[in-house]
Parts: C-alpha cells; structure tokens; sequence
C-alpha cells in the first residue's frame, strides 16, 4: 500500500514527473534513439516547470495594467482579489490536467476509430490551456474536488470536444483550403463559425478581400512577440499619461509605486515585461508540448486509418492573407471599444492579448471572407473581440474568480468563453 | 545538421511543419535535428537551416543560417522538393 502512497504523491501528484513519463512513453513508443528519449523527457519536465516562472511575470504586469486602468475610470471597485494563480494551481491540479489531456486525447482517437467523426485534435497547447481553464471552473465551482472525478469529467468533456469542434468546422473548410485534407483544432472555432455566419447573412461574398492589394509594411503583425508588445505598450501608455495629469489620491499613489522612475517609462517597462512572462510561458510550453504532440501523432495514425489531423488556426491563412490582416483590424476596433464600454458600465478592465486578437481574429476572417468577402472578414474579427471581451468579463469575474483568473485574462478564448457556463453548469450536476 | 522551423507564434503550425521536415529528411536518410519556434527567438538561435514561409522571411533575413522558404506547410510533396533543392544537394 506504501508504494501506491508514494507513487501517487510523487508521480501523480507532482505533475512535472507526470507529464515526463507520459512523453518517454511517447518517445518509446516512436522510432527514436536513447539520446532522443534522454533529452525529450528532460525538456517536457524542464517545459513545464518554466510555465509556472513565466506567470508570475505576466500576474506582476497585470497587478499594474489593472489598477491603472481602473484609476483611468475613475472605478473604485475591489481589485482581482485572492486567488490561486498559475503557479499555486499547477502544484495542486497540473496532474489532473496532464492526465485529463492524456486521456482526452485517447477518447478523441477512439471516437475517431469507431464514429463517422475521423478527426484527430493535434493543436496540443490549446488543448493544454483548454483543459487548464476548464479545470479552473470546475474547482471554482465546487471547490474540493476528488483527483480521479476531476480526470475522468475533464477527460471525457475534452475528447468529446476535440472530436466534435473540427467536425462543425469542416464544411467551411472544404470551402477556404478546397480539399478534404485537414481540419480546423482550435479554441477560436466558435467564433470562426459564427464569422462565416454573419458574413453569409451580412457580407457580400463577390466582394473578396484576396482581390485587394495591401501594403507590405504590415508584415510584422505575424511575430506574436511584436504585436503583443506594440498594443499592450500602446495601452499602457496611454493609461500612463492619462494618469500623470491626474492629481487623485490614486493616481498620485500609482505613480509613486515607479519610484524614481518616470511613471511612463515605468509602464512602458511593464507592457514589455507582461510580454516577456508570455514569451516564457509560451517556451515552456513549445517544450513539453514539442514533444507530446508527435507521440499522439504516431499513436493516433497506428490506430484510425483514413484520420484527418485537426491543425492549429494559422494553416488557414495562407488561403487568404487580406482576410487575416482585416480580422485583425475589425478585431481591435472592437476591443478598444469593449475596454472602454466595459471599464464605464461593468468597472472590468479587458485585458485585450494580441494572441487571441490576431491569431484567432486571423481565422475567424478567413472564414468571414469565404462566406461574405471583405465585410464579412470585418465583422468576424469585430464578433471575436466581442465574444473574447464579454467572455473574459463573465470568466473571470464569475467562473474562475478564485482558481486562475490570470490565465483567463491572457490564455482563454471564445470557445473557452462560450462553454464555460455549460462546464460549470454540468459540474454542479455532477459533482 | 540542425533545422529551425518557424511560424508566427512558434506553437502549433511550426510544430506539424517540423513533424512533416523530421519525416521528409529521414526517408531520405538525412540525419538532422529538427527544433520549432517563433521568429523572436529563430532570429537569436544558430542552425544551419532555417525553414519557414515568406511573410516570416523577411523578418529572419541576414541571419547566418539559410532560408528555406515553404509557404504550405501541410504539403508534403512542397517541403520534400524544397528539401531536395537545398539540403540534400548540398
């Protein structure tokens, strides 16, 4: 019985040492050499340890764009509050998580095998960060929580989803890539799919934004790095100066917290520091996730022939480069307004992260654009800000207000947003 | 050998394009290692290869390593010939 104790504490409890034995089973499983195994073990568990550094830089950003914005709207309203965070999280659920996704994956190829539905979801860090938020909520919602119950719930609600959200994907996608070939996985679906909806009622489908010349100086919008700093540094400054004319008790002690620092230099800082905690985290996660992916890769075409892979959201923009750059731009007109409407009518300040706003914006405008052209591309973008800036409002403040509220501001998105309230729903069903 | 392949946020796209590079070059019995990443840290990283599409070139140009530009990531018979014009010739 001891060495079950000391098992579970020690592997199953401590998630490093998990997710290290489930990718060498991966790499055991894969024509690899010894040396292969020996350093893609070791980087999983060393991915994986990294994430929990890198949200700690992003929490100590955010504990700086929040009050400040807050001062901007003149809200006095309580701040985040208590709450678990990433790193707190990880330590006690990250098991549970690894293990959910493990097994998610698992169910997902067999409902391949066996249903009509032949896809295999292969975009492993959102199905990382999906099952991580969707973790948050339940233990939010019914707060002590048993290890197995909260696999086997999280499990079987994953495969389900990895399985079914590229099926509903796949009519629009034959359109945009032609072919039959592969599908769409990726937590931007929903608002992918109601994109290619409101372009079909709204849009004018003649009207292709592939026939428009657009200059090439917006090229650096494909490094994440760049945009998220460019945006996050826009929005910090402008809060910064806005704040140094401000002459409140608040303002006066914000500026105070720079010290000798300039207080717009200082929040400028921070808008690269908030993008520095995701370049790490984003690291950690190509490490473990680099290589578990191509272990589920080799299980999955080993056990359903004829599989089409469900591939992350940018293999559709290459079909259309203007439909990206204009779901970008529909996208954030959105979210300036929605931080500006929802810091004055709810008191929530949006954390807009360029991630979601262009990559998942980028899809969402393919799709706008097979269906509705130009206009369609616009407003599926601006429907993928609004979804992901209310989402965020109700995630954060409802579902997930104290397990880990800081990854819904910067890691969650519309699919997350959308079915957060059933999660929730079913958990207190179930548990 | 030591190939890079890169896309925007270094994650999922960049990670299948690897697979697919890792699977080219073997059946062609070039041993190589094959790493994915975002262009920021490409741009810092040394390799003897660097694949990726056009877009994300541009940003990647003077780097020591040789571009190899691949704009389907997914088509096999694309990264194959581009393979053969430039790492198994050389």
């Amino acid at each position: 019985m001891e060495v079950i104790y000391w098992i579970a504490d020690n592997v199953f409890g401590t998630p490093a040492i998990l997710l290290g034995f489930i990718v060498l089973v991966g790499l055991l499983l894969q024509d690899k050499t010894a040396s292969q195994r020996v350093s893609g073990t070791f980087k999983a568990i060393i991915g994986f340890l990294i994430i929990s550094a890198g949200s700690d830089i992003i929490v100590s950003a955010l504990t700086v764009f929040e009050p400040l914005w807050k001062e901007v709207f003149n809200l006095s309203e309580q701040p985040l509050g208590e709450f678990m965070g990433q790193n707190a999280f990880n330590a006690e659920y990250g098991s549970a998580v690894t293990l959910a996704m493990t097994i998610g994956f698992l169910i997902n190829v067999l409902l391949a095998r066996f249903t009509k539905l032949k896809y295999i979801y292969l975009t492993g860090h959102m199905m990382f960060w999906t099952t991580t938020i969707f973790a948050g909520i339940v233990v939010h919602t019914v707060g002590d929580v048993s290890f197995g119950k909260l696999v086997m719930f999280l499990a079987v609600i994953m495969g389900i989803y990895w399985t079914v959200q590229p099926a509903l994907t796949q009519p629009f996608m034959r359109k945009i890539t032609g072919n039959d070939n592969i599908a769409l996985g990726h937590t931007s679906a929903s608002v992918a799919l109601l994109g290619a909806l409101a372009g079909k009622v709204l849009g004018n489908k003649d009207n292709d934004s592939e026939k428009i010349k657009l200059p090439k100086g917006l090229e650096f919008l494909r490094d994440s790095n760049v945009i998220t700093a460019l945006t996050m540094g826009l929005l910090f400054l402008v809060g910064a100066v806005i704040i140094s004319f401000k002459d409140t008790p608040g303002a006066e002690e914000l500026v105070a917290s720079a010290g000798s620092q300039n207080f717009v230099i200082y929040a400028i800082v921070q808008s690269f520091t908030f993008t520095a905690g995701i370049a790490v985290v984003l690291m950690g996660v190509r490490m473990f996730i680099g290589e578990m992916v191509p272990a589920f890769k080799g299980i999955a075409t080993k056990i359903v022939p004829g599989a089409k892979p469900a591939l992350d959201s940018p293999v559709v923009f290459p079909y259309a480069p203007n439909a990206v750059i204009l779901g970008f731009l529909g996208s954030f007109a959105g979210a300036l307004l929605w931080l500006f409407v929802l810091g004055n009518t709810v008191g929530y300040i949006f954390v807009p992260t360029m991630i979601v706003l262009f990559f998942h914006s980028a899809t969402a405008g393919v799709f706008g654009n097979v269906t509705g052209g130009v206009r369609g591309a616009l407003m599926a973008g601006f429907i993928t800000s609004t979804v992901v800036a209310w989402g965020q409002y109700i995630t954060v403040k409802m579902l997930l207000a104290d397990t880990i509220p800081d990854t819904a501001m910067w890691a969650a998105d519309s699919d997350m947003f959308i079915l957060g309230p059933i999660i929730r729903f079913l958990a207190q069903l179930l548990f | 050998m030591k190939v890079l392949s890169v896309c925007g946020l270094g994650q999922g796209t960049s990670l299948i394009l690897k697979m697919n590079v890792e699977q080219a070059l073997s059946e062609k019995g070039i041993r190589a290692d094959v790493e994915h990443m975002d262009v920021s840290s490409a741009s810092s990283m040394s390799a003897d290869y660097i694949i990726t599409s056009n877009e994300l070139a541009e940003g990647l140009e003077g780097h020591s390593a040789k571009l190899i530009i691949v704009n389907n990531y997914f088509d096999m018979d694309e990264i194959n010939q581009a393979i053969d014009e430039h790492i198994a010739k050389a």
